[in-house]
């Protein structure tokens, strides 16, 4: 006979998944300490860049990368100029898994370990096509079959277990994270390698752009990322993401690895209204953070942090701030809330690993990220906001709110590990 | 007993198959299915709400609407449904078109539905937001293994969360890809090859979270999820079916009837099978079948 476990909580155990090993790639730094560092110093990645041939306005502004580190040495098959021959999506993808299997330790225990890749990419096949359309290649036009990203990373990188790319639009790395906690509770993997990341381009700015998403304050980029703030008028994109580590406590604790914190809580769902346009009825969107503090076992009383999505838009921010209102009830008063990309810019498919990251830094350290540019809360924005600069506290208990196009919400409670 | 465990088969998930349909159409047909009827009782699609969508989600969404009217009776509310929509290569047309405005206009020239109508998550969220479905809504793949990481993200959600009743899967892929000339128009364009060339296709299958009590509803048959065991799993290099090859192959499973089997291999080496519910027995009085758990007859 064949056990099999049915597809409710029965067979799921409960045992905690924890993040033992990051990888990154941002406009804040590279590693866990300098992104770390860069957040709770309130700098900005947001800065001028150089508007390209194809920009859809003259002076362009964004939160880039300058330079992706190649993957540590003995985790992928390249030399430095191999590394160098891929595409920037490539790069920007097998940099933060290959470093996160690194930082974690498992580099010599691959072969042995069932570990899975899933990556939240959002625009994989539209960032491809253009890298090869502005490289003058013709790809979109009479496509060849080819592997995904998340396939070919995770034979470069030797990972032996299932492999999946999940799209959430803006949320995409969250429900990455959320699949590999997943899986390792239904004990289909030793360990799971997850989060996401995206590149800038011409299409992405220019259709974001006409779509009245973006900032134009192209007078002072720095100043242009202001979350809840009453002046903001749209966000600033970034490129970059993270990945990491996911493995069950008693694995963690085992071969003694580092424990950065624990994936306690997962919420999701899906407001079902509009394609683009957030919900003006918080309930969903509040939905899915009481079904993560719930998952989490955890009261709203005890959350110290929340990172919110807050990207900047005028009608997306103020109806966060309603779901966050909603969702922690009389405690919205008493927990700090910001947001990284008045730091960081919207990193898209990227975003929400991105901002675990921030989750973490802030548990390490012991002090919220701050909210730049917050000069003047918008009063539809009510919440505890940490504005300018970083507010040193206990953080144990964090929340991290992500939504997408199609209505996708998402919440992650991460906590400082037992 | 359990010393008969093959190593491969040692962990695994199941789910309840409700329904299905499969909905193909070239590239001719696609502008008038952008107006949707739809089946008694479900609430009308807002107003060309199809309109920018890509052509994925168009044939997607009209699968599941006739997935819709085939569900036996009585159809339960899909408000808590989640959606995974796994395409393949979507959005292509779109980009082609978008990048070639870039090169000739300029960037005020691409379009603002690009991103939210034609990337990855977009079948699904427009699944989720025509008909009012509140659970998750996810993208997978946008390759050729859109089967396998469809039907293993929709067993993933299944298992993670008690409160999800079911899931409606989309995979959908070209037949072949439609040629694009340079402005990224179809180079076999309609009417004159309307009858032949690329078909769009697209399953839509009812995924129920309780197996066991589906059967008491009409619903017969179960998608069981069998994991490897092994350390080492397979990871072929290569693919020989296409995504298309593969959703044909899963929507001749899916019509053979109640008493016929299918299976499907994951690069990862996971297996999924659909049985009948008469090939999963209860093991009463064990202590698997005291905690809920079904167990099935080793092959």
């Amino acid at each position: 006979m064949i056990v099999i476990a049915r597809t409710s909580s029965v067979g799921i155990d409960r045992e905690p998944v924890v993040i033992t090993g990051i990888g990154a790639v941002s406009p804040l730094g590279h590693s866990f300490d300098a992104i770390t560092d860069s957040l709770l110093a309130g700098r900005t990645g947001v800065r001028s860049i150089d508007p390209g041939e194809f920009a859809r306005e003259s002076h362009q502004f964004a939160a880039a990368v300058d330079g992706i580190p190649a993957p540590p040495a003995g985790i992928c098959p390249f030399d430095v100029q191999g590394f160098a021959d891929l595409t920037r999506l490539e790069q920007m993808v097998l940099s933060p898994v290959a470093h996160a299997v690194a930082d974690a330790g498992l580099g010599p225990h691959r072969d042995r370990l069932r570990i899975g890749l899933v990556l939240g990419l959002g625009a994989e096949q539209l960032k491809r096509w253009e890298l090869d359309f502005l490289a003058g290649g013709t790809q979109v036009f009479a496509p060849s079959p080819t592997d995904t990203l998340v396939h070919q990373v995770a034979r470069t990188v030797n990972l032996c277990g299932p492999a999946v790319t999940v799209a959430a639009a803006c949320a995409s790395s969250g429900y990455a994270m959320a699949l590999g906690r997943s899986w390792l509770s239904a004990g289909w993997v030793d360990a799971c390698v997850v989060g996401g990341c995206d590149v800038l381009s011409p299409t992405a700015l220019a259709a974001f752009y006409n779509l009245r998403a973006l900032s134009r304050r192209s007078d002072d980029p720095a100043k242009a990322s202001r979350p809840f703030d009453r002046d903001r008028d749209g966000f600033v994109m970034g490129e970059g993401g993270a990945c990491f580590v996911l493995e069950r406590l008693s694995t963690a604790r085992a071969r003694d690895a580092r424990v950065y914190g624990e994936l306690a809580g997962v919420g999701v769902s899906s407001d079902a209204a509009h394609m683009v346009s957030p919900c003006s009825d918080p309930t969903q969107a509040a939905r899915a953070i009481t079904q993560a503090l719930a998952d989490a076992q955890v009261t709203a009383d005890e959350i110290d942090y929340v990172n919110a999505h807050a990207a900047g838009t005028p009608v997306g921010d103020a109806a966060e701030a309603g779901a966050i209102r909603r969702a922690l009830g009389s405690a919205v008063d008493r927990v700090p809330v910001s947001s990284t990309k008045s730091m960081s810019g919207h990193l898209v498919s990227g975003a929400a690993a991105f901002e675990a990251v921030a989750c973490l830094a802030a548990i390490a350290r012991q002090a919220v990220p701050p909210t730049l540019n917050l000069d003047n809360p918008d009063p539809q924005c009510q919440l505890d906001h940490v504005p300018l600069v970083a507010r040193e506290r206990s953080v144990k208990v964090t929340a991290s709110n992500s939504f997408g196009f199609g209505g996708a919400n998402l919440c992650l409670v991460i906590r400082e590990a037992a | 007993m359990h010393g008969s465990i093959p190593k491969a088969e040692a962990l695994s998930a199941a789910c309840g198959v409700a329904s299905h349909a499969l909905v193909e159409a070239t590239l001719a047909e696609i502008p008038g299915l952008r107006d949707c009827s739809v089946p008694e009782g479900v609430s009308a699609l807002p107003p060309r709400f199809l309109r920018h969508c890509d052509e994925q989600t168009v044939v997607g969404m009209q699968a599941v609407l006739a997935a819709i009217a085939a569900h036996p009776e009585p159809r339960p509310s899909f408000t808590s449904y989640g959606v995974v929509a796994a395409a393949c290569q979507s959005g292509r047309i779109a980009t082609a078109q978008s990048l070639a405005m870039l090169r000739t206009a300029g960037g005020v020239a691409v379009s603002p539905h690009i991103v939210p109508q034609c990337s990855l998550h977009s079948v699904a969220g427009a699944v989720s937001v025509a008909l009012g479905m509140h659970g998750p809504n996810i993208g997978a793949s946008g390759g050729q293994h859109a089967v396998s990481e469809g039907l293993f993200t929709s067993l993933s959600l299944l298992a993670a969360d008690s409160a999800l009743p079911g899931i409606w899967l989309v995979v959908s892929s070209w037949t072949q890809e439609p040629s694009l000339d340079a402005a990224g128009k179809p180079e076999c364009s309609p009417p004159q090859d309307a009858c032949s060339g690329p078909i769009c296709r697209a399953l839509a299958v009812a995924l129920t979270a309780d197996a066991d009590a589906a059967a008491d509803k009409g619903i017969s048959r179960r998608l069981t999820l069998l994991m490897p065991a092994a350390i080492r799993m397979a990871r072929p290099a290569a693919h020989d079916q296409t995504a298309a090859d593969e959703i044909l192959d899963f929507a001749r499973g899916l019509a053979a009837g109640p008493a016929a089997s299918w299976s499907h291999a994951c690069p990862w080496g996971a297996e999924i099978r659909l049985a009948p519910h008469a090939a999963v027995s209860f093991a009463s009085g064990s202590q698997a079948a005291s905690r809920g758990i079904p167990q099935r007859e080793a092959a």
